[in-house]
Formats: C-alpha cells, structure tokens, sequence
C-alpha cells in the first residue's frame, strides 16, 4: 500500500461485526471444497499419468494494468471486463484440458474484479470438475487506492475428486508498518488430496511466495515449501508462481568467477521495470535465484536447468512473466514481452515428465489461445507419469 | 466496588427529577424549528441556527471548508402537528479528494479524477407530540448529483454504511430516505430515541476509464436499512450527552459459504450488519 490509514481511522476499523481484515490466524487448516454443476467429460479411469498446469491469472484482468504496476493506475473492472478475460482463460484451459489446474491470484468476492465468483467460473466452464479455494487476502476494505473488499487467494481444480483440501500457513513480513501489515496478503501453501482412482490418492500443492519484500520473506517462505515437500507422503505435484529466478547461477559469486550470473542470467532491468516504481513498495527487490537450487537439486522440474540453458537467447522460451503486455510499449518504446522465469512445476525426484513446456503464445502444445494477452504470467504444463 | 457504587449513583441521579429545570430537554432532529436566535451545535451534529421564527439554517462546521454544505428549514405547519420543509446544497469534491490514495485512487499515470459537483437535497418532516414530552417524527428526502464536469470515482461499497450513505448521491448520483423516530422523555435528565431509517441509492453506474465507458459496475442491492437507539442525558440546561447505537444493513458484496450433505461448498450472497456506536455533545442556547 502506497500509504496507510491515519491511526485515527483504527478505532471505526474494529467498530464493526466481523473483521475488517482477516488476520487469518492458523498454521494449518482445511479449507471449502467446490465442485461443477455443469455436466463435464469423465476423466480417464485409472489414469497412468495426470496432465498439469500451473498458471497465475491475474484475477481475471488480462492485460488491464493496475496501479501497482506503475504501467496504469486501474483499482477495479466492470463485470464484463472480468467475464470477458475469464472466457478467454477458461478457452485457452480447455484447449490444454488439464486434469490438475494450480492456479494464483484468483478471486472470489472482491471489489476489483467486479464481485465474480472466479473458482466457480473456472467450475463452469472448463473440463475440470472439483475445486478448492485457499484464500490469502481476505479484506472487507483495503483502505487504499479505492481497492476495498477483496478475497484472493490460490486454488486447485481437477477432474479427479479432491477429498480433502486445506493451506498451511507461511511466514509474513516484517518490514511492513503494523497497519499496511493488517491489510496485506498472508501469504499460504494450498495443498489438496486427489483421488486418482483404484485406491490411489495424490497431493496437489499450489504456492505463491512474497513478491515484494525486503526483508528475507520470500526466502523463508520457499524453504517453508522446500520443507513441506519433503514431509509429503503421497505422491505429489506442487506448481506456482515462486516469484524467483530459476538456479543457473549463484547471485552471491563475485564476476569471473564458475558460478556467476554475470552473462548467464538476468537479475534486474527488465524492460517491463518502470523507472516511476523505483523507489516504492512496489520496487522489485533483487533476485537472489541461489534460493531455488535445494528444489532442482532434491526435486524434478518441469524444465530442466540444462533444457532453460544459459543466456537470454536460450532462455527466453521458458520466461513466464512479464508485467507489461505486448500491446503495451516500455520508457523505451519497446512492446512488453515475456522477460524472466517465476513460476514452476515440481515433482518427487525420480518421477517422470513428458510433454512439459510453457504456453507463452498461440501454437506452443498446439494450443492456439494467446496467454501473452490473458495474464501476466504464463501457463506452465507438463504430463506427470505417476508414480 | 467502587465503579459499581459509581454506577448506581450515576443511575440514581439520572432517574431522578431535578426540580431547579423540572422541563426535559427537547427532543431534537424533528420538525421543530426555532424560536428566532435559538441554536444548537454538536461535536459531530451540525450546527443550527433559527434566523427567523420559521426558517433556521444548518451546516456541519467540521466539514464546511472541505465540503461546504448548508441547509434551510421551513416551518409550514406550527402546531399540534409540525410540519417542516427542508432543502440543501454542498459540494464535496474537495472533501473526496483529501482522501484520494486511501478511499479513492490517486490516478498517479492519468488524468481520471473526482469531478466537481454539486449536491442539492429536500425533504420534508412531520412531528406530533404524544403524552407531555414524548415526539414523534416522521420524514423524506432525496438528494441529487448535479456533475459540473467528468468524473472517474466510482461507489465505495465501504465496511461501514454511513459512510456509503454520506457519499450515496455524489457516487451514485441519488439518494432516498423514509423513515421514522420516536423520542420519549424519562424525567427532565434523560430521553430515549429510537429511529428507522430505509435507504435507496442510485445504481453502481458505469466504469469510466479516462472517459471511456468500459461497462456496468458489478451491481449491489441500493436498499439499505438502519436503525438507531440512543440516549440523551441532560448535563445542564443548555447542554447533553447523546449515546447510542447504530445498526446498518446493506450489500456490501460479502458471501458467505454453505457446506451440503456431500462436504462441498456453495458461495452465497448475503447482506451485512454493522453495529456501530454514536457519541456526541451537543450545546444548545435561546
């Protein structure tokens, strides 16, 4: 938040019945579970391998830019605006038709996206058949910028019936003033359990770690994963939007030295980084990529560190975020282009992927909806043999 | 012990009759008005002042330089029954602006903005007298936006309704009220009030985005209802403490979930309850 409440507003903010922001005070609980009303196609009984996506949408703003960006100064859409993006998302899904859908940044009943119900709306009108919400901002009124009720979260959709779904609580920041911090996001794992048939069950884990701290947060909060994952049970698949670089080289090594980024890994001026943003809340923060490598090493990626390769050139086919669209131009006149790698699939080490890719644009998988236009992020996909 | 000694004096001395006044102090916000030179003004209540026997003017002080507001109150009818004729102006852009960045955005990369506008309002107001000191009031009014320019601020679906109430006609363009009080005096010290209050607004409107319309705003139900209970304890002659509370329910966009037989969820929307308390001092002289 660009600025906090006067303290003189604090008392009216407990004045009412419920809180005015969820304080979300839990380090592990269950939560709601959805499923279709809409008639979709059975999946595949006993299916030998799941296919997944993984993708951050945005909820449902498409390419609009909010004010947070620094490229617009949007706080809210009208209900078409959502619907439209929303149509557009749901078809680009459908084409991929996954049987587990991770998904960040979705929204249920808030002020900027118009009040849609954006879990049901996927429900409705895509393949997938069961749903489970873990909601991490829960606020009946942001007091800045005009954004006001808000309820976002992460979720997982699948085919198969979740039988259990809940989200484990991560660490908040500290770097915040106690006012911005009561009405910022709480960051948690979703985790839900599938039932893939014949007796089988497996663990679905939706992530969305910090974005813009100073403090260490989204550090601690991706070994917070790193340590879940390998006190899971079930076969798992975790996908997310870790907002990190991927491990090809260590940030802390001095240049012209093995394991420098220098020449092998971007980790700042991206053209979509506007100037206007320096110096705010909503500063990147630098990368610090050496975080990830324990999830490479211990785990399997979806894109191999020897597939994403060294150097821009190579890499850019995986790069997954951009917060500036392609029909938007930089303080250079450059259109917006997808410019680094944040978010990831992840499975037991050992396990197989086939097929694994990331749908930056129409004709990747054969999939011809145009992601570039849909989100900041893209859809990260591959087909998991289970195990 | 000492408190609750404290508490039963304090109860005592209010059920208690003061032979020095033996009047209650008048009920308020009904369709009295004057006699010339009276007045009255809260901490939060405006400030009244009767320039004739049948016309008083009143302006909320706190806000006048930000959102300078005034109302004029005629009386039509005197007695047994009152009836009082009420219309209004003010301006509040300035008032919304201060709040840009907190309540509004700052629109920091183009030129949208809180457009200037004017705020006109009538009603009307009929109060009776049952039993000695007791009043009851009935009344009604709307208020309009009048745009003197573009506008970019949308409806605030606050968490707490007065204040939607307050910005109703500016961010809606309308506002209506029909409601009903009743003031009833315990002793020459203390009077209950109580109040019913049914709201419409204008609809959400149209998203303008640097005067683009880009659709509907997701709608809210514009019915909103509250109801007030309060007390007003006499301090002296001129002066009184009024205490209380408010409800309000209104459609601020929450849902709340229902779990079916087979442990899944549905999302449905349901209305919200404030319960907010109400303070102030108010000094009134002739």
């Amino acid at each position: 938040m660009r600025r906090t409440l006067p303290l003189l507003l604090l008392p009216l903010l407990l004045a009412s019945c419920e809180w005015v922001a969820d304080p979300m005070s839990f380090t592990r609980e269950e939560v709601p579970r959805f499923k279709a009303r809409a008639e979709h196609p059975a999946p595949a009984a006993n299916p030998t391998s799941l296919k997944v996506m993984a993708w951050n949408v945005k909820y449902g703003a498409c390419r609009i830019d909010f004010w947070f960006d620094f490229w617009g100064d949007r706080v809210q859409m009208s209900e078409s605006e959502v619907t439209d993006c929303l149509t557009r998302v749901a078809a680009l899904i459908r084409e991929y038709d996954p049987d587990i859908l991770m998904t960040e940044e979705i929204e249920v009943d808030s002020k900027r996206s118009a009040y849609v119900d954006q879990v049901r709306f996927l429900l409705e009108n895509t393949n997938l058949r069961y749903a489970a919400y873990m909601s991490t901002w829960n606020s009946r009124f942001v007091p800045s910028e005009g954004v006001g009720r808000i309820n976002l979260g992460n979720a997982i959709l699948s085919r198969y019936p979740i039988t259990k779904a809940e989200r484990i609580r991560q660490e908040d920041r500290t770097d915040q003033d106690p006012l911005t911090s009561t009405f910022y996001i709480k960051r948690a794992i979703g985790r839900a359990e599938v039932d893939v048939g014949n007796g089988r069950t497996i663990a679905a884990y939706v992530v969305h770690t910090e974005a813009y701290d100073q403090d260490g947060t989204k550090q601690k909060q991706i070994q917070q994963i790193h340590e879940v994952l390998r006190a899971e049970t079930l076969p798992w698949v975790i996908g997310g939007d870790f907002n990190e670089l991927p491990p090809v080289c260590d940030e802390r090594a001095a240049a012209g030295t093995p394991e420098s980024c220098v020449g092998k890994l971007r980790l700042s001026g991206f053209l979509d980084e506007r100037e206007s943003s320096q110096g705010t809340e909503f500063e990147q923060p630098p990368y610090t990529p050496s975080v990830m490598k324990r999830f490479y090493d211990d785990f399997e990626p979806s894109i191999s560190l020897a597939r994403y390769g060294v150097g821009e050139e190579n890499q850019r086919r995986y790069f997954t975020h951009s917060v500036l669209g392609p029909d938007s131009m930089n303080d250079q006149g450059l259109p917006g282009t997808w410019s680094r790698t944040l978010d990831y699939l992840f499975i037991r080490k050992g396990e197989v992927w086939t097929d694994t890719d990331v749908i930056q644009g129409p004709g990747r998988l054969e999939v011809q909806g145009d992601a570039s236009r849909l989100s900041d992020h893209a859809p990260v996909v591959g087909t998991w043999r289970l195990p | 012990m000492r408190a609750l000694l404290m508490a039963v004096l304090l109860s005592g001395a209010l059920m208690s009759s003061t032979p020095a006044s033996a009047q209650p102090p008048p009920a308020w916000d009904t369709a009295d008005v004057g006699p010339r030179g009276s007045w009255s003004v809260g901490v939060f209540n405006p400030l009244r002042i009767a320039v004739h026997d049948s016309v008083e003017l009143q302006t909320h002080p706190l806000l006048f330089f930000v959102a300078p507001n005034v109302d004029a109150r005629f009386a039509l009818l005197r007695s047994p029954l009152r009836l009082t004729a009420e219309a209004g102006l003010s301006m509040p852009t300035l008032a919304m602006r201060l709040v840009k960045g907190y309540l509004f955005p700052s629109w920091g990369t183009s030129q949208n903005d809180i457009g200037w506008m004017l705020i006109p309002r009538a009603g009307l107001l009929l109060s009776g007298n049952v039993l000695e000191h007791d009043v009851w009031t009935l009344r009604a009014d709307a208020t309009f936006r009048i745009p003197l320019g573009p506008n970019s601020a949308t409806p605030l679906n606050f968490f707490l309704t007065p204040l939607d109430l307050v910005l109703a006609a500016p961010l809606t363009g309308f506002r209506s009220r029909v409601g009903g009080a009743y003031d009833h005096a315990f002793n020459d010290r203390l009077r209950l009030r109580g109040e019913l209050n049914l709201y419409v607004t204008g609809s959400q409107g149209n998203l303008i985005v640097s005067g683009r319309d880009v659709g509907a705003i997701a709608s809210v139900s514009p019915l909103v209802l509250t109801a007030h209970v309060g007390v007003d304890i006499a301090v002296s002659e001129h002066s009184r403490i009024t205490a209380g509370v408010l409800w309000a329910n209104a459609d601020q966009g929450a849902t709340r979930l229902i779990e079916g037989a087979d442990g899944f969820s549905e999302r449905v929307r349901v209305r919200s309850n404030d319960f907010l308390p109400t303070l102030d001092f108010i000094w009134q002289g002739f």
